[in-house]
């Protein structure tokens, strides 16, 4: 899809990308910066390179950077944790389906389509809406909240993963080398392991960059419906809230708005190269 | 007679990542209103390359240089748009897989009229008409029911006969047939060959005829070119060749026919070794490697082609029968 | 005959799944912490509550509240929505929401297609030329773009700053179609922007090799124009895997908008769905729900058999 030529910067533009926004959401309270829920109150919607605020202050008076800084380490910590543990599961009922068949692998068919007739932003409002349910008089804490967000994530993560690993790995479960580990008396965790998984990993590796993608436009949804990380602890509740003062203080809305765009292009890319140098290792068989 | 088409020096070379390969090579023919010509190779000897480079029909990849003269107009160094004019009107071409060569999803009315349509502007009712005419020239029984069929509904034959319908309809002066016989059945390629012959003569139209086997231009064809290696290695008027033949490989290729008088079981002969290599550049006779009577001299110094009289050329420095 | 056996397995099919994910969302709902009945009444005094409760099959266990409101689905009866003391029929909202939806996708369709053919066509025709390289990596930059990113930009841009449209509303048709067009303009084109993303891409690499097939070069070699080889016997071979991923994109994109309805308030199923969520109703979230996964099903499964009863003809057309 992509010519050799553009490539690698692309590459290496989204892999800069990617380190530092991983950079700061590990490391990111090392950094000078103020308190990002502290509000100032002599600031109130300062724009972008004024001295004080680098990017500038909400209509609230919290700062911009601070505000975005610690979006990242939600966004990194939720989107890497829900594809992680998500995309594991998957893959892994994934390819043991396709290794032993039979009425697991029904079962298991079974549950990723019907859990995948629903589409995945809507289950997840569903699922967040329920879990996490919050009002006036039991308010539901932030940090519960981020737990529901991811749990609801993996649950929608591990069918579209698992249902890739599956197709992914069922070209692997016939071919000779397997038949011929399994004739000599292989332990099937082993051949999994050993000969499977390996084969079935790059597949499965370019489209967790692309979930990785779509876990964070997921996130940046949620918050606007309302219903996400409240408070401006997030990329996308920082835009969430901005939303009403885009009039006043345009920058509140575009510049999380260009973090999550940025970070979601970074990782299509990186996932994009993770597939296309998979398809260079197969043509060169 | 005179003269229809002139190609002088023609050689053609693709840019490919092993580097320039050089599909034809120096090539020169000359051919008369309503005369035929065949060009008979073995696969990958430039046959196919040479009528797709006299009409201009090569990818981007490729580049011609010599000249190629039709009906007193240099082709080589035209507009594409005064080439794109000829097509379909002046020279038509009949490809090889009749299979492949129709478009699925138009009926076979559509494909058949299009150039009745779009290039000699005729309205619909008329161009139907005309397109049954061509039908019924090219034997189709119930043309009318045909116009209205998809290609996947007819046998192979039947394609065929509708490619060259399609190529007929505009009355070309020359038509270029690449193995139009090749992925048809014995029975069928006869009555193909008959018809293209027949067509030939009722509307005295030159056709240049590729193919690998020596039997099918035998008894369609006025004269022969031999083709090996992108090179023209004999080049004689057909019943001079068939009689005189003077290029080992024209007499391997022939050898290499089944013919009906052999008995079961015999092991037909084949030609030994492989081709050139096609991105080098020649040294010696290029079939001198796989040629049973090559000499050293066969394999360092290049053989020019020769006059033998007669019309008759060859490239080889020890004749059969040797020289005229 | 045999036809008929996997039309016949893929529809059981299908509501097999449909029934099971009901059930699921049911038990999703059964879950929600505190009284569901209570949720719905929305701080209506007891009486109100228990008749809500009985009404919507509560009080009869997990299974009870499932079969309440699946038998009720199956027999026209949608549900409803529960008020102020009001209540208001889920099927009618559907009704009047669902066409509003249908126009909203219809549009971003038509502009996402009408973008992506000649540019998938021109980009194949020309592959790899500065032009190609152009036009695919703008539009894997645009692909990845969130529509909602999209969506707050433009308003930015167009509404606020420009003022050349209202940022928020929707007008019917019959009312003002002008103004219904230009109120549309800004979320049909977030929503269009990605799918013309994918319907290029999917159609450059279907054209490419069309391009490589013998009947090109034959219809080339009646020395017609480059624009009518591509028009006329390009395009049409190469648009199945086009076409097919429409219609799919038909049944994904029903309640696929909700974030764009919401963000321009535009009265269609995704924001009805946000607006029941918000509002605690539950039973008409289960329902609208079911009803977005219903048409993502149902398209899938139609498109597939489609493609199934197709197929052997156009294997054997390919040769």
């Amino acid at each position: 899809m992509k010519t050799r030529k553009s490539r690698p910067v692309g590459f290496y533009l989204a892999g800069s990308w990617l380190g530092l926004m991983v950079f700061i959401g590990l490391f990111g309270w090392i950094l000078p910066l103020p308190q990002w829920d502290e509000a100032f109150f002599d600031d109130l919607g300062v724009g972008p390179f004024s001295p004080r605020h680098l990017l500038g202050t909400t209509q609230d008076g919290y700062d911009m950077l601070a505000g975005l800084v610690n979006g990242a380490r939600l966004s990194v910590f939720i989107s890497f944790a829900s594809v992680l543990i998500g995309g594991g599961i998957g893959a892994l009922i994934g390819i043991t389906a396709a290794y032993f068949r039979g009425k697991y692998d029904l079962i298991v068919v079974s549950i990723f389509n019907i859990l995948l007739s629903i589409p995945n932003l809507v289950l997840s409002l569903a699922l967040l809406s329920v879990f996490a349910y919050s009002d006036a008089d039991n308010p539901a804490s932030t940090n519960r909240r981020v737990m529901v967000l991811i749990a609801s994530l993996i649950i929608v993560i591990i069918p579209i993963l698992g249902r890739i690993s599956r197709g992914s790995a069922l070209q692997w479960t016939n071919r000779e080398f397997v038949l011929a580990s399994k004739s000599m008396g292989t332990k099937s965790f082993t051949i999994i392991f050993k000969h499977i998984l390996p084969n079935v990993a790059p597949a499965i590796l370019s489209i967790g960059f692309l979930a990785i993608g779509s876990v964070i436009i997921v996130e940046g949804s949620l918050s606007i419906l309302g219903i996400g990380i409240p408070g401006g602890a997030s990329w996308g509740s920082m835009l969430a809230n901005g939303r009403g003062n885009i009039a006043y203080s345009p920058h509140e809305v575009y510049l999380p708005a260009l973090f999550i765009a940025l970070t979601v292009i970074s990782s299509n890319w990186f996932g994009d190269y993770v597939r296309s140098s998979l398809d260079k290792r197969e043509s060169k068989i | 007679m005179s003269e229809l088409l002139t190609v002088d020096g023609l050689s053609v070379q693709f840019a490919t990542p092993r580097g320039n390969l050089r599909a034809v090579r120096d090539v020169s023919i000359t051919l008369n209103k309503g005369e035929s010509l065949g060009v008979v190779g073995e696969s990958g000897s430039g046959k196919t390359v040479l009528s797709r480079a006299i009409m201009g029909l090569l990818p981007s990849t490729a580049t011609r240089t010599g000249s190629v003269v039709f009906k007193d107009q240099e082709l080589l160094t035209a507009a594409p748009d005064v080439v794109r004019e000829l097509w379909g009107i002046d020279m038509a071409m009949i490809f090889q897989d009749p299979m492949t060569a129709l478009n699925p999803v138009r009926r076979i009315g559509t494909q058949v009229t299009e150039s009745l349509i779009v290039r000699l502007g005729m309205d619909k009712k008329a161009a139907k008409a005309k397109a049954v005419e061509i039908l019924k020239r090219v034997r189709i029984p119930d043309p009318e029911g045909m116009l209205r069929k998809f290609p996947y509904q007819l046998s192979g034959g039947m394609r065929q006969r509708i490619m060259i319908a399609i190529a007929v309809s505009c009355e070309p002066q020359l038509l270029f047939a690449d193995e139009p016989t090749t992925a048809l059945d014995v029975t069928v390629q006869a009555q193909v060959l008959e018809l293209l012959t027949e067509l030939r003569r009722e509307s005295n139209m030159a056709m240049i005829l590729v193919t690998h086997d020596l039997g099918v231009v035998a008894g369609h064809t006025d004269k022969i070119a031999v083709m090996y290696a992108g090179n023209i290695v004999e080049y004689a008027p057909t019943r001079q060749l068939f009689s005189n033949m003077k290029m080992p490989y024209t007499e391997a290729l022939l050898k290499s026919i089944p013919r009906l008088e052999t008995p079961t079981g015999t092991r037909l002969p084949v030609i030994e070794g492989r081709l050139p290599d096609p991105t080098k550049e020649l040294v010696g006779c290029a079939f001198a490697n796989r040629c049973a009577y090559a000499t050293d001299k066969c394999r360092t110094e290049t053989p020019p082609l020769t006059d033998g009289g007669n019309n008759h050329y060859y490239r080889c420095w020890f004749p059969i029968g040797g020289a005229n | 005959m045999n036809f008929l056996q996997v039309i016949a397995k893929r529809l059981v099919g299908m509501a097999l799944v449909i029934t099971i994910a009901s059930f699921l969302l049911s038990c999703l709902m059964w879950q929600l912490p505190g009284d569901p009945a209570q949720l719905i009444a929305g701080g209506a005094p007891e009486g109100v509550v228990s008749a809500i409760r009985v009404e919507v099959g509560l009080d009869r266990g997990v299974f009870g509240f499932f079969w309440h409101w699946f038998s009720g689905l199956l027999s026209g009866d949608f549900g409803k929505y529960y008020l102020n003391g009001g209540t208001r029929d889920v099927l009618e909202v559907i009704k009047a929401t669902l066409p509003v939806s249908l126009q909203l996708i219809l549009y971003a369709q038509i502009v996402a297609l009408s973008f992506a053919i000649p540019l998938g066509l021109i980009s194949a025709y020309k592959e790899n030329s500065r032009f190609d390289r152009i036009v695919s990596s703008t539009l894997f930059t645009l692909v990845s773009f969130p529509s909602f990113a999209l969506a707050l930009i433009m308003s930015l841009i167009f509404a606020v700053k420009l003022g050349w449209v209202d940022p928020i509303g929707y007008v019917k048709p019959s009312e003002n179609l002008g103004q219904h067009f230009k109120l549309m303009v800004l979320p049909v084109i977030s929503i269009a922007v990605g799918l013309t993303s994918s319907y290029t891409r999917l159609l450059r690499t279907d054209v490419i090799a069309t391009l490589k097939e013998d009947y090109v070069t034959m219809a080339a070699s009646k020395g017609i124009s480059n624009k009518r080889v591509l028009w006329f016997h390009v395009f049409r071979p190469s648009s199945t895997t086009l076409l097919t991923s429409a219609a799919l994109n038909m049944g994904g994109l029903i309640g696929g908008t909700i974030v764009i309805e919401t963000i321009f308030v535009i009265p269609g199923i995704g924001y009805e769905v946000f607006y029941s969520i918000g509002a605690r109703q539950v039973i008409a979230m289960q329902t609208l729900i079911l009803l977005i996964s219903f048409a993502y099903v149902f398209f899938n499964t139609i498109v597939d058999l489609l493609t199934n009863a197709i197929d052997p003809r156009t294997r054997e057309r390919r040769g």
